[in-house]
């Protein structure tokens, strides 16, 4: 667990960080957004110990970054912007000298070493040097150092950068099988991604937590209730006075009716209501085919862009 | 600390850093011996000696990189973010450095057995000589150490280890100008000769007090002084502290 409690970072007159708080949990995929220069690398950065914070406290599992460092950072696995690689090792050498910074017993190194490497894909490389290696493979390389040592916490900073398409999928899998026994920050521009495996966001906008919520949640909020968009074939009147028969929904409007008898309305909500499957088994009672169930919610990228504008 | 010195000392043979440094070192070494061989007379507490004048140009070339290139390269926050301490990874760097030294100077202990073979003998100035070489190089290698902490670039680093060095190697000399200078000071303001002497050596002698060189001359022939070692010893330890310090304070920057 990470919490993260009031935390300020001054760069001369500058904040770079501005009374951050907020915590990750056990088990939980945390996506970290923002603008660039919003503050993002610099408080990874001081999370992993890499950078003092002003003031402020970080505790990973109870332990204070600054007052226990090396217990907290025994449980830290960190992938910065830049990958930290020596391009004269080879990929093992490197991998080798990063369980010993990490102080991974010596007789579980090799079989630690072949899991890391089949994990994000590099057994094929493992004898080459790092400066030979594509920037998908570097990374990759970087995000195993990460992963040396088990640490139960891990920060990935735009870990899937390089990265061709087949790459971020399996990228995006395995942080997604990580998160069953690790907590982790992920930091990427690609919100899609974010949308994909985060639990919940933190959204930082000029050093300041702009929102931290589920996705679902923020963007609910944004929108002020939650919609949905359905679109069947049958008699637009009785299909409307049924739905509303249906608990959850709040209201049903007209949206669009096509020529062919296609229909589409918009349902709106009650907080925190599952109507669908209710709609479905109703539609079909009724024979009136269902062609489009859609929700309407604004996007994780409306949501970022409506947070972080101006 | 272990890790931090393997890696490296094994970087220093997977770039050209420790061939260029050993090859320099054993070209030099090996034409000194060469020289006295064929002239009949072989000193190798002569031969280390003249060997220490390379300090000025080997060691900006071994540590020109060691913090100056993990931080464009990105790697240096590899010793922040591991459970670490920063001290070690300074002592690490610092034996690696030190081992390349030691592998360096293989090629005087092959001297050494060759004026053996020849029925030469090894005597205790033979022994002050290498005990000098090693704390000098302690202390040069400190030097170094700091300037590729204050510095980003490596080439810079390499040019203000090399100033440094060169300062200490001329202390004595610097001395005896500085002292000249104040007694020349002296003059113009009237002051008597007596005075202007006693300020001019009192001068000369607290800055050429700092010479490492002047300090450890006599070793060659014997004698022994625990006090220039101490000297050595404690000034590397001290430079070694400073470079930890300014790491620890960059990260708690504010700028």
């Amino acid at each position: 667990m990470i919490e993260i409690k009031n935390l300020v970072k001054h760069y001369g007159d500058k904040k770079a960080v501005n009374d951050i708080s907020f915590t990750v949990k056990d088990n939980e995929i945390l996506g970290f957004l923002g603008p660039n220069g919003a503050g993002k690398t610099t408080t990874m950065n001081i999370i992993t110990g890499y950078l003092s914070s002003t003031s402020g406290t970080v505790k990973i599992n109870g332990h204070d970054i600054l007052e226990e460092p090396a217990l907290a950072k025994k449980d830290i696995g960190y992938l910065p912007e830049q990958p930290p690689l020596y391009n004269d090792m080879t990929v093992e050498e490197y991998l080798k000298f990063i369980c010993d910074l990490k102080q991974v017993p010596k007789k579980d190194r090799k079989e630690h070493i072949d899991t890391i490497t089949d994990m994000v894909g590099i057994s094929a490389v493992t004898g080459r040097l790092i400066g030979n290696l594509s920037k998908g493979y570097k990374q990759r390389v970087g995000l195993a150092q990460a992963l040396v040592g088990d640490p139960p916490i891990l920060i990935l900073d735009e870990p899937t950068v390089g990265l061709d398409p087949n790459q971020i999928i399996g990228i995006r899998k395995l942080i997604k099988n990580l998160s069953k026994n690790h907590s982790i920050i992920v930091s990427s521009h690609i919100l899609s991604e974010i949308q994909e495996i985060a639990d919940r966001v933190v959204i930082i906008n000029h050093g300041k937590v702009a929102a931290v919520d589920t996705i679902m949640d923020l963007s609910q909020r944004l929108s002020g209730t939650s919609k949905i968009l359905m679109s069947f074939k049958g008699p637009a009147k009785d299909v409307a006075s049924r739905l509303k028969m249906i608990p959850g929904i709040a209201e049903v409007s007209i949206r669009n009716a096509g020529d062919i008898g296609e229909v589409e309305f918009v349902l709106a909500l009650k907080a925190g209501n599952e109507v669908r499957a209710n709609a479905f088994f109703m539609m079909a009672k009724s024979g009136w085919p269902i062609l489009e169930f859609r929700s309407l919610n604004p996007s994780l990228e409306e949501v970022f862009l409506s947070i972080t504008a101006g | 600390m272990t890790a931090i010195f393997k890696r490296e000392f094994f970087s220093y043979f997977r770039t050209p850093v420790g061939y260029v440094a050993m090859a320099i070192f054993t070209f030099i070494s090996g034409f000194i011996f060469y020289t006295q061989f064929a002239s009949g007379y072989v000193s190798i507490s002569d031969e280390i000696n003249s060997l220490r004048s390379l300090f000025i140009v080997i060691v900006p070339i071994i540590t020109m990189g060691m913090f100056a290139e993990d931080r464009r390269r990105g790697t240096e926050i590899l010793y922040y973010t591991n459970p670490l301490e920063m001290f070690s990874v300074v002592c690490g760097k610092f034996f690696a450095a030190m081992a390349l030294h030691f592998v360096m100077f293989i090629n005087v202990f092959i001297h050494i057995i060759v004026v053996n073979m020849f029925g030469g003998r090894t005597d205790v100035g033979v022994l002050g000589s290498v005990l000098v070489f090693f704390f000098m190089a302690a202390l040069f290698i400190s030097i170094g150490l700091l300037a590729s902490v204050i510095t980003d670039n490596q080439i810079i680093s390499a040019i203000v280890a090399f100033l440094f060095i060169l300062i200490t190697q001329l202390f004595t000399l610097i001395g005896t100008y500085c002292g000249t200078a104040v007694s020349t000071i002296m003059s113009y303001m009237g002051l008597s000769l007596e005075d202007r002497n006693a300020a001019k050596n009192g001068v000369a002698s607290v800055i050429s007090w700092f010479d490492p060189f002047a300090k450890t001359d006599a070793f060659a022939s014997g004698l022994f002084s625990v006090s220039a070692l101490v000297f050595c010893l404690s000034f590397a330890i001290f430079f070694l502290y400073l470079s930890f310090r300014i790491l620890e304070k960059k990260r708690w920057s504010q700028k």
